[in-house]
């Protein structure tokens, strides 16, 4: 393969912005469907862009980034397909084959942010109480600073080493995969620490039998086909009759109590 | 300021109604509701941000923006395209200044379960459909084959968040005045619901949370006859006795952590990330990787 700079930083700044796009912006063009064109436009060969980036985008139908789960990364998937496709001259398939270490390590790559970026949450917090906008601003840049710059590494990476990449990102991920695991697994845990500052605010002693009953209920409609994927709004429904029962004998309560006058101020 | 002192605003007189420029604005900073995500909190920095503009509109004094702005850092996970719905509901909330935890409760309550609805329409019906009309021009080589596909695609998600925004804020300014008269009582209601909704959050995402141990136990003959090996899964046990039990334990140890103990999210966070790490070196949390230290069973996803 021919190294060419140019085409190296444009590839990089295209990463950059792909990496981000995926989860904020339009969260439309990072679609293989689009990138891939785009980058064949900067490696010179748009007509293979459009033709491996519609068929990652049909493989990719069944693999939708629903229910906070992360599939292979489609961003590093597509534009290493194109790296591999256009400056190793491997067919559609072979190239979309090979990128999927890609793919897979840059699932790593987000759940490593991800985790990290818990980290920066002590300073949105800290922003908040001094009522300072920038603050918050700032936060949200240095994320996508983050996320785009390390996404934009591998894409450079990817484009000096070629396929040999491939093969030292397979032993790296089966050496680090303790890492790895233990990362995931990590980050799969950070959310109890959102549910307990939820709990800490809104519980009170009069509400274990609601959190309990919210739980089991979530567990049925889960395990059950038919409403798995409809479980939260199920729960929400029995919520409200919760809520407005709750509402009702509460200022039913409040009446009695003011012995059935209404509250004279 | 400790976020449970947070009851009420200063201020308490109606803010005027927010401007369609202000409101605007919003619906374009929604795009950026997860550009901080992280696993702590999920959208909550981003959701900030994209609200920000009305917050500052309707809370003038510092005091009241400060205790704005920090409960608006919750947790908050919805979906990225019916974020607008929530934001609608919520400014009219914060613009008829109701109290703290009532807002609170109504944020979470409404933005869970609208993740699930916004996926299927979304991810599942739209994309699919889009992709494949769309897809096959692309192979066959035509340009138009991603132009349509994001006509379509963004113009459905921005007319999603232009429509969500103005409905819910018009009808939550009308809903939000019938709430003042017994405020008390609603905020007693709502906690409630977020309570119930939380309980079904632990057990709606906190599913990726378990043990991959998985024990061989000898053989046993199948019914025709061959030895099969057999194995002992911790987690297949635990699911018998409550399923989801790690994510609900977890989550009330943080809970009393942070109430009684006086722990820090970071805190929090950097115990979570020794628990999996540790884990993972003993092949204990579920996963597809191989424990650094060589274990007597199997480590199963």
């Amino acid at each position: 393969m021919d190294f060419n700079i140019v085409e190296c930083v444009l590839l990089a700044i295209l990463t950059f912005f792909f990496a981000i796009d995926q989860f904020s912006l339009t969260e439309i063009v990072y679609r293989p469907i689009i990138a891939c064109p785009i980058i064949g436009l900067v490696l010179g060969d748009m007509e293979t862009g459009l033709v491996v980036g519609g068929t990652y985008e049909l493989m990719m139908i069944g693999n939708m980034p629903v229910g906070g789960a992360q599939p292979p990364n489609a961003v590093l998937g597509g534009i290493v397909a194109m790296i591999f496709a256009v400056k190793a001259n491997m067919d559609t398939n072979a190239a979309l084959g090979a990128c999927m270490i890609f793919a897979t390590f840059g699932q790593y790559v987000v759940t490593l942010t991800f985790t990290i970026m818990s980290g920066l949450m002590a300073k949105a917090d800290k922003a908040a109480e001094e009522a300072n906008p920038k603050g918050i601003t700032n936060v949200l840049n240095i994320s996508m600073l983050i996320l785009g710059s390390l996404f934009a590494v591998i894409t450079v990476l990817a484009y000096v080493g070629g396929t040999a990449m491939s093969e030292t990102l397979q032993s790296l991920s089966d050496n680090a995969s303790w890492l790895m695991g233990g990362l995931s697994a990590a980050g799969a845990m950070m959310r109890f620490v959102g549910f307990g500052i939820l709990l800490k605010i809104m519980f009170a002693n009069d509400m274990w039998g609601y959190l309990l009953a919210g739980f089991a209920l979530a567990l049925v409609f889960g395990n059950i086909a038919a409403t798995a994927s409809a479980a939260l709004i199920l729960v929400a429904f029995i919520g409200i009759m919760l809520a407005l029962m709750d509402f009702k004998t509460s200022s039913l309560t409040k009446n009695a109590g003011n012995g059935g006058m209404s509250d004279g101020i | 300021m400790a976020s449970n002192e947070l009851l009420n605003y200063k201020d308490t007189t109606p803010a005027a109604r927010l401007d369609n420029k202000t409101l605007n604005k919003m619906v374009w900073r929604s795009c950026q509701l997860q550009a901080a995500f992280n696993y702590e909190r999920m959208q909550a920095a981003g959701w900030l941000w994209s609200i920000l503009p009305g917050l500052q509109k309707i809370h003038t004094n510092k005091e009241d923006l400060a205790a704005s702005m920090t409960h608006n850092m919750d947790f908050l996970n919805t979906h990225p395209f019916a974020v607008t719905f929530v934001m609608g509901m919520i400014l009219s909330m914060e613009q008829q200044k109701l109290d703290i935890p009532t807002i609170r409760s109504v944020r979470i309550s409404t933005a869970a379960p609208l993740g699930g609805i916004g996926d299927a329409l979304f991810w599942m019906t739209l994309i699919p459909i889009t992709a494949g009309m769309t897809a096959n021009m692309a192979i066959d080589g035509s340009i138009l084959g991603p132009i349509l596909y994001f006509i379509i695609a963004f113009g459905a998600e921005m007319a999603l968040r232009y429509g969500l925004m103005y409905w819910s804020y018009n009808m939550g300014t009308k809903a939000v005045g019938m709430m003042t008269s017994y405020a008390k009582e609603f905020t007693h209601a709502a906690s409630v619901l977020g309570v119930f909704i939380i309980g079904a959050l632990i057990a709606n995402y906190g599913g990726g949370t378990k043990l991959g141990i998985s024990i061989p136990n000898g053989q046993t003959a199948a019914e025709d006859g061959t030895m099969v090996d057999v194995f002992i899964n911790i987690q297949e046990y635990l699911d018998k006795i409550v399923p989801c039990l790690i994510p609900l334990l977890f989550t009330l140890m943080c809970y009393f952590l942070i109430k009684k103990k006086g722990f820090t999210p970071v805190k929090l966070i950097g115990l979570f990330l020794v628990i999996g790490i540790v884990g993972a070196i003993f092949g204990i949390w579920a996963g597809e990787y191989t424990p650094l230290v060589p274990v007597p069973w199997n480590v199963i996803k």
